[in-house]
């Protein structure tokens, strides 16, 4: 093994340095570049296969939150968000209420009671080639 | 600068090694996007722990910048608070439209009776114009005692009571120099005042004066009663449940002197503490010159007085005696009248609203209240159902359940009784020649 030397070194160390500075600047670039913001909140659900939800069934779905409505005219899904200031509504007899300031619904999401002074909003559902249902928040 | 490459190489790569040193200490930060905004904010980064601040104001739906204010995005600590209203205290009255206001929130319709805000502006809670009128007519700046200033000026249009306007007082305009003591001493004790130097007056003002209390109400989920100052923690609360202790702060904390105009606080006022035993009230808290009854010490404040008498009712008044007007007869009744009372038939009736708010009971449909004479329900006192009424030579039987602590009272009306009350003597004074409790 030939000893270094001190030139060669020096060298070597100036090297290495740049080097590495080189790639470190280049991976702060890619990750610069890769960075991805925030996804823009879901607005479309999956809710499975349609068969899931029989005829009359009335399902809350928490995550969005929802209830999903199987009448006889078909599908159709009622937003549980407060039309008052956006807290999530609660089922209560005959209809929903509103944990935050008192608001309540009928069970077709009408005001019976305020401060709110819109009904629950009506969110579409629709069928998928897969016969799944899609909730469009 | 072939010599030079090396050293910025080395500073390049201690910067990065910084910047990951840095960026690793920093906490992970924490997302969260209220229904309400929609925007995103990052405060529960650090503020995680702080209990909910009420039910009807769920972080879920509020976040914390619509109320609190501050940069939304930011991760340092100075940054973020850098906007925020208020301090500590974003309902300062000085930027409470910003913090709680809206149509949809404390500055709805007076029809609804959902002006909070400019009610509470228009209090002598908020004026405090009874002092300042008082104060000047005793010194000869004016000849009567109808208010003219305010510690702000403030407009009410559709005034009731005659008075549409007050100035703001301005001490340096008054001449005499009791006058100018009493503002450099007393202006700061109000709801619209600056807050006093010192941790213990941050929440002082505003409506954290009254709906922030330092020590929760005994019926409060959160500690047990336990003021969360004794732990070591600050006050994040809002309740309608309003125990006495809050009030006393300011209304039971000394004396004025108007000698040298200055007010000399109690120097035997009780602290703030774990335990505070009911029977030791009556000597901690109330002022020795003075009498009271059964059960002005035992019920809270807010179990007899009104909201209109305490947060206003967005008329100017000249003084407290003005508005106050619930008297022992609002419950008790005379020797000839028994106590007004409404039985609820409307789902939409206020009564119900402020039972919702504060449920120390369910109250339904079909019930019986007792209300004011300017027909504000005492909600929480309920005539209970017995064969009572003129003719059956039964009396009637009351329950009161206290909103700061839950407490099961019953009690029964004057009228029937062997009292010797005069009709016209119905002031609290005239009650307690014999009422009055031995200390």
């Amino acid at each position: 093994m030939t000893d270094l030397s001190r030139r060669d070194f020096l060298k070597l160390a100036r090297d290495g340095f740049l080097y590495l500075s080189g790639a470190l600047a280049l991976g702060g670039l890619f990750r610069f570049l890769d960075y991805e913001s925030n996804p823009a909140p879901q607005t479309e659900f999956d809710l499975g296969p349609a068969e899931k939800y029989p005829p009359g069934s009335r399902t809350s779905i928490p995550e969005i939150p929802a209830l999903l409505i199987h009448s006889e005219q078909g599908f159709s899904a009622l937003s549980l968000v407060c039309t008052h200031l956006g807290c999530s509504v609660e089922s209560d007899a005959g209809g929903f209420a509103c944990p935050c300031h008192g608001s309540r619904f009928d069970a077709e999401g009408e005001v019976t009671h305020g401060p709110a002074d819109k009904s629950l909003r009506s969110l579409r559902v629709v069928i998928t080639a897969e016969s799944h249902l899609l909730l469009l928040a | 600068m072939r010599r030079l490459l090396p050293l910025a190489s080395l500073l390049f790569l201690l910067t990065l090694l910084l910047a990951w040193w840095m960026n690793s200490r920093a906490p992970k930060p924490v997302e969260l996007i209220p229904t309400l905004t929609g925007q995103p904010e990052y405060c529960l980064t650090c503020h995680a722990d702080l209990p909910e601040i009420s039910a009807s104001h769920p972080v879920k739906t509020f976040g914390c910048v619509s109320c609190h204010g501050g940069e939304r995005l930011a991760l340092d600590a100075d940054l973020a608070h850098s906007t925020m209203r208020g301090g500590a205290n974003p309902s300062d009255l000085s930027v409470v439209e910003a913090s709680c206001g809206g149509g949809n929130c404390h500055s709805g319709s007076e029809a609804d009776d959902r002006h909070h805000i400019q009610r509470v502006l228009t209090s002598v809670q908020s004026t405090y114009a009874g002092a300042i009128a008082s104060i000047r007519f005793t010194f000869g700046a004016q000849t009567d005692l109808t208010a003219r200033f305010g510690i702000s000026a403030v407009t009410d249009e559709h005034s009731q009571t005659g008075i549409t306007s007050l100035a703001a007082f301005d001490p340096t305009s008054e001449s005499n120099p009791s006058i100018q003591k009493f503002s450099g001493n007393c202006l700061t004790c109000h709801i619209n005042a600056a807050p006093r130097e010192g941790d213990v007056y941050a929440r002082q003002t505003g409506c954290a004066a009254c709906h922030t209390p330092l020590r929760l109400p005994q019926n409060s989920q959160n500690l047990g009663g336990v003021s969360r100052r004794d732990e070591g923690g600050g006050v994040h609360i809002l309740t309608t449940a309003i125990p006495y202790t809050q009030c006393n702060a300011c209304h039971n904390r000394g004396n004025y002197d108007l000698r040298t105009m200055t007010f000399i606080e109690r120097s035997d006022y009780p602290t703030i503490r774990l335990s505070d035993h009911p029977t030791t009230r009556l000597q901690d808290y109330y002022q020795p010159i003075s009498q009271f009854t059964l059960c002005e010490y035992t019920l809270d404040c807010v179990d007899c007085h009104t909201r209109s008498e305490v947060m206003g009712d967005g008329d100017l008044y000249s003084s407290q005696a003005e508005i106050q007007y619930v008297q022992c007869k609002t419950c008790h009744g005379t020797l000839t009248e028994l106590p007004l009372t409404k039985t609820l038939t409307d789902p939409n009736d206020i009564a119900f609203r402020m039972a919702f708010l504060n449920p120390v009971l369910e109250l339904k449909l079909g019930d019986t209240i007792i209300v004011t004479e300017k027909g504000e329900p005492l909600w929480n006192i309920r005539l209970l159902p017995s064969p009572s009424g003129e003719g059956t030579g039964v009396r009637a039987v009351y329950e009161m359940i206290g909103k700061a602590t839950s407490q099961y009272f019953t009690f029964r009306p004057v009228m029937g009784t062997a009292c010797e009350q005069k009709p016209d003597e119905q002031e609290s004074q005239y009650c307690h020649a014999c009422h009055a409790v031995e200390r």
